[in-house]
């Protein structure tokens, strides 16, 4: 191993701000205690632990939000939005008309991490990102409750995904600009990322208007263990280990990490798609 | 509450763990005030951070994301959690996530107290050095644990970390973490217990608790949950807020006109939102035509819609559960307990509660119960009826029950010494109460007599159960708005009930409330309900402390509602060692427990 490309063991001591560093350890150490070796997770003790809040229809910084659930799936989406600049208007949620009938408004469907089996939509840690996206980009974004492993596998968040989308693209109180359409983006961190761009295949497939894909360290792998993978393992965090129980959790029992949902590289599998993905 | 950023540094926004700047107040999980860290922008690292312990505020970032840890306590936390890493790397792979999950833990938020907790379950061998601890350093925690230490005749709070001897669990007891767990309050009171040390606690906590200073309290949040917006439900709930709006104007031409069209409209709806704006129509009808309802009297019809709500759907099952649960921990190892209920009603809390005292192991204490209620209106004597059916059962579970009907038009006619308390030494004293503390907000000065009764009852446990939300705020319109969402989530809940009778009679029970909450002023208006930050600020200024909750009560509540057809929409949430019971996202019910913060007057002996 030659010196320059080690990576030393303190590193992220030294690199992540200390209040950043003492978050992830938090949620790496108890994620270890929710994780069993049987591919088990104890659900009722991470619901406990998570951080949640609750979505506000009076702004605050300038964002509002407020929960919209599906009745009959039972899919909850959070939608946050700026806060309109008429006083008087907030504290409602205004669902018939569109966003603007001038102006391109951005709706990003936005797929929270947590390796398909931690967080929520309303995880605080979450929330206060998509407020952030919402004033730093000017768009709407509609963060997606979706079903987590180990109690629903593959392909249960990617449908969620899709009916996310589905759902995104029919509100008309959604759309903007002169074209009176609903202007998409997909976005998501680690396995929100994977997520995202499982569902612009689809979208691509299925012709289905997506205007950009946002994958924040998006969770992909195989079988075979890449690089950085070997360099970086337990440096920043996450444990080759770790992602394996993970990838057991999600994938059907008895697949591999080489199945497309996790290794997208896999060039005999992609040979014969064809897809139109940006 | 807008918060300024002027020092948010542009290139954090790009990293989506670097939450830095992304700091508003979260109404029930920040502290929020916490002083922001002068540090231009950037987050410090580690090294920074061990130079500079002068900071007594909470870490900003931290408190947004729901973790309470004071910024001078950052580098102590990060050796906890380095020595939680190291322990957790010498327990046994299947060992750690099975103690994980047998151990109880407690108000996640309070992150220095939760991996102290974690790394004594895992290694009991390891001590604490306090030099090391930064907890005594901040000069506010230090007055405050210096007041713990000395009151040794009342260690109530080291209980709450005691281990369970049936258990064998090794949670170590840590002193003073339970105060300073809400430093913020916490420093307030000790600056008051500096300025004057001769103060009892009841006086001192008398400035804080006149109704009208908990108004400015209320946080700004208005939680929104849509089930199916279809668009005549939207149009709806637009119709019903522009009347209310103009019943707060005072333009009760336009209001009767708007409250006509809801009704035609709302007929043609379906579920939920139909029953909502028809109730919501109806109590403003009351309103418009200064046809106040008088509140009806008639407990025994209360009491019968309310045991069909307690069918149909979980939140009373809740609430008794986790009151019971918190009043069973207290409880333990006593051997005579007392419990003084304020919502009697039917008793239906109880048969749980005295069977889980008849198998504790080591045998049940002697029960005695204390029902207070209102007088009924039929010569029948509700509460000594409901004594003997709880008497008839406590006979064949063996457990020794004494019990007392105690009738009161309100809570704020009680007085301790009308209940014949015996010394805290030979029994133990629960006060509960479910959904009644609210009611006596409406008259002033009730709320603050009836806490300082309680406090002289001496309890070990004070369970309260409230509904989560602002329905007593100053202006009727957001009364009004908070209330129609509320009851629109509550409705959704009903939806999916199996049982129609006990559905309709469960709707008729919570179109009581609407139409008091819309309807009613003054003494009337008795469904006055407040938050649980509304609640806790006013509980601590009398002199309170919490009790929190744990993962075990947490886990057991999640199950009971597993167990409840009907709909999977229920969610069990913790709140910095409470527990909500809520509809999908949005919290409905909230149970909190409490002791008595024991102030001991530092007397000059000189």
């Amino acid at each position: 191993m030659a010196g320059s490309s080690e990576v030393n063991l303190n590193e992220s001591r030294r690199i992540v701000p200390l209040n950043t560093w003492i978050l992830i350890s938090n949620f790496k150490l108890a994620y270890n205690l929710l994780r069993r070796p049987d591919g088990t997770f104890n659900r009722e003790l991470a619901e406990f632990l998570e951080r949640k809040v609750q979505a506000n229809t009076i702004p605050v910084n300038g964002v509002f939000s407020f929960d919209h659930v599906d009745r009959t799936t039972g899919l909850l989406n959070r939608v946050y939005q700026p806060a309109p600049e008429n006083e008087a208007q907030w504290g409602i949620a205004e669902l018939e008309k569109p966003l603007s009938t001038t102006e391109v408004v951005p709706v990003i469907i936005f797929f929270h991490g947590g390796s398909f089996t931690h967080s929520s939509a309303d995880s605080a840690i979450y929330d206060t990102f998509c407020r952030r996206l919402v004033s730093t980009c000017k768009a709407v974004v509609v963060s997606v409750n979706y079903r987590r492993s180990p109690e629903y596998r593959y392909p249960c968040a990617y449908d969620d995904g899709w009916t996310a989308l589905k759902w995104v693209k029919s509100r008309t109180w959604l759309q903007s600009g002169k074209d009176s359409k609903v202007h998409v983006y997909l976005a998501g961190d680690s396995s929100g990322g994977n997520i995202a761009h499982h569902v612009a295949v689809r979208a691509a497939e299925e012709e289905i208007e997506v205007l950009g894909n946002i994958l924040l360290h998006p969770m992909f792998g195989g079988q075979q263990r890449t690089e950085s993978e070997k360099m970086l393992d337990g440096k920043y965090f996450v444990t080759i280990q770790d992602r394996d129980w993970y990838w057991r959790a999600y994938l059907p029992e008895g697949e591999d990490r080489d199945h497309p949902a996790c290794n997208i590289f896999w060039s005999e599998w992609h040979k014969s798609r064809r897809t139109g993905v940006p | 509450m807008k918060r300024e950023h002027s020092n948010l540094h542009p290139q954090q926004l790009t990293d989506p763990f670097s939450l830095a700047g992304g700091g508003y107040s979260l109404t029930s999980t920040s502290t929020g005030t916490s002083t922001m860290t002068s540090n231009n922008g950037k987050a410090k690292t580690w090294e920074e951070a061990k130079g500079n312990q002068a900071d007594g505020g909470m870490d900003e970032l931290l408190a947004v994301l729901g973790y309470k840890v004071r910024s001078s306590d950052m580098a102590g936390v990060a050796q906890k959690l380095e020595q939680l890493e190291e322990v957790m790397g010498h327990a046994q792979e299947d060992g750690l996530s099975h103690l994980a999950s047998d151990s109880v833990h407690y108000n996640p938020s309070d992150l220095s107290t939760w991996l102290e907790s974690m790394i004594s379950e895992l290694n009991p061998n390891l001590h604490f050095d306090p030099s090391a601890d930064s907890l005594l350093a901040p000069a506010e925690s230090s007055t405050v644990t210096s007041i713990d230490f000395s009151d040794h005749k009342h260690h109530q709070q080291p209980k709450l970390f005691e281990k369970s001897t049936s258990s064998g669990y090794d949670l170590k007891v840590i002193p003073g973490k339970a105060a300073c767990s809400q430093p913020q309050i916490d420093s307030r009171e000790s600056k008051r217990l500096k300025t004057d040390p001769y103060q009892t606690s009841a006086s001192s906590s008398s400035p804080s608790t006149t109704v009208g200073s908990f108004m400015g309290s209320a946080e700004s949040t208005r939680p929104v949950v849509l089930v199916d917006s279809q668009e005549n439900g939207v149009r709806l709930v637009h119709l019903l807020m522009a009347c209310a709006e103009a019943v707060q104007e005072n333009n009760f031409n336009q209001a009767e006109a708007l409250v006509k069209q809801i009704g035609f409209l709302a007929v043609s709806q379906a579920g939920a939102m139909r029953k909502v704006a028809i109730y919501f129509a109806e109590a403003l009808a009351w309103r418009i035509y200064k046809l106040y309802p008088q509140n009806s009297v008639d407990h025994s019809l209360t009491d019968i819609l309310q045991i069909h709500f307690y069918e149909t759907c979980p939140y009373l099952k809740f609430a008794h559960f986790t009151a019971n649960q918190a009043i069973l921990e207290a409880f333990e190892g006593k051997k005579r307990v007392h419990v003084i209920d304020f919502s009697m009603n039917q008793g239906m809390q109880w048969p749980a509660l005295m069977q889980a005292l008849a198998l504790r192991p080591g045998g049940p204490p002697a029960f005695r119960l204390t029902g207070i209620g209102p007088p009924a209106h039929d010569n029948t004597d509700q509460l000594q009826e409901v004594g003997w059916k709880l008497a008839q059962l406590a006979e064949t579970i063996h457990v020794e029950f004494e019990y007392r009907g105690f009738v009161a038009n309100s809570l704020a006619d009680l007085d301790a010494s009308m209940l014949e308390l015996r010394p805290p030494e030979f029994e133990s004293v629960a006060v509960n109460s479910v959904f009644e503390f609210h009611k006596l907000l409406a008259i002033p000065g009730a709320m603050k007599k009836v806490l300082s009764v309680v406090k002289q009852m001496k309890p070990e446990i004070v369970t309260v159960v409230e509904q989560e939300a602002n329905h007593n705020g100053p202006v009727f319109l957001d009364r009004f708005t908070e209330s129609l969402h509320y009851y629109s989530t509550l409705f959704d809940s009903l939806e999916g009930s199996v049982s129609s009778q006990d559905k309709v009679m469960s709707e008729v029970y919570l179109a009581k409330q609407i139409c008091n909450v819309v309807a009613c002023e003054g003494h009337s208006r008795v469904e006055r309900h407040e938050t649980l930050t509304q609640w806790r600020t006013r509980l601590v200024s009398a002199g309170f402390a919490p009790v929190h909750l744990g993962s075990n009560a947490f886990k057991q509540a999640s199950m009971l509602l597993a167990l409840f057809a009907g709909g999977d929409g229920y969610r069990v949430e913790e709140n910095n060692g409470c527990l909500m019971l809520g509809w999908h996202t949005r919290p409905l019910i909230t149970t909190s427990a409490w002791r008595v913060h024991n102030h001991h007057p530092v007397v000059d002996a000189a």
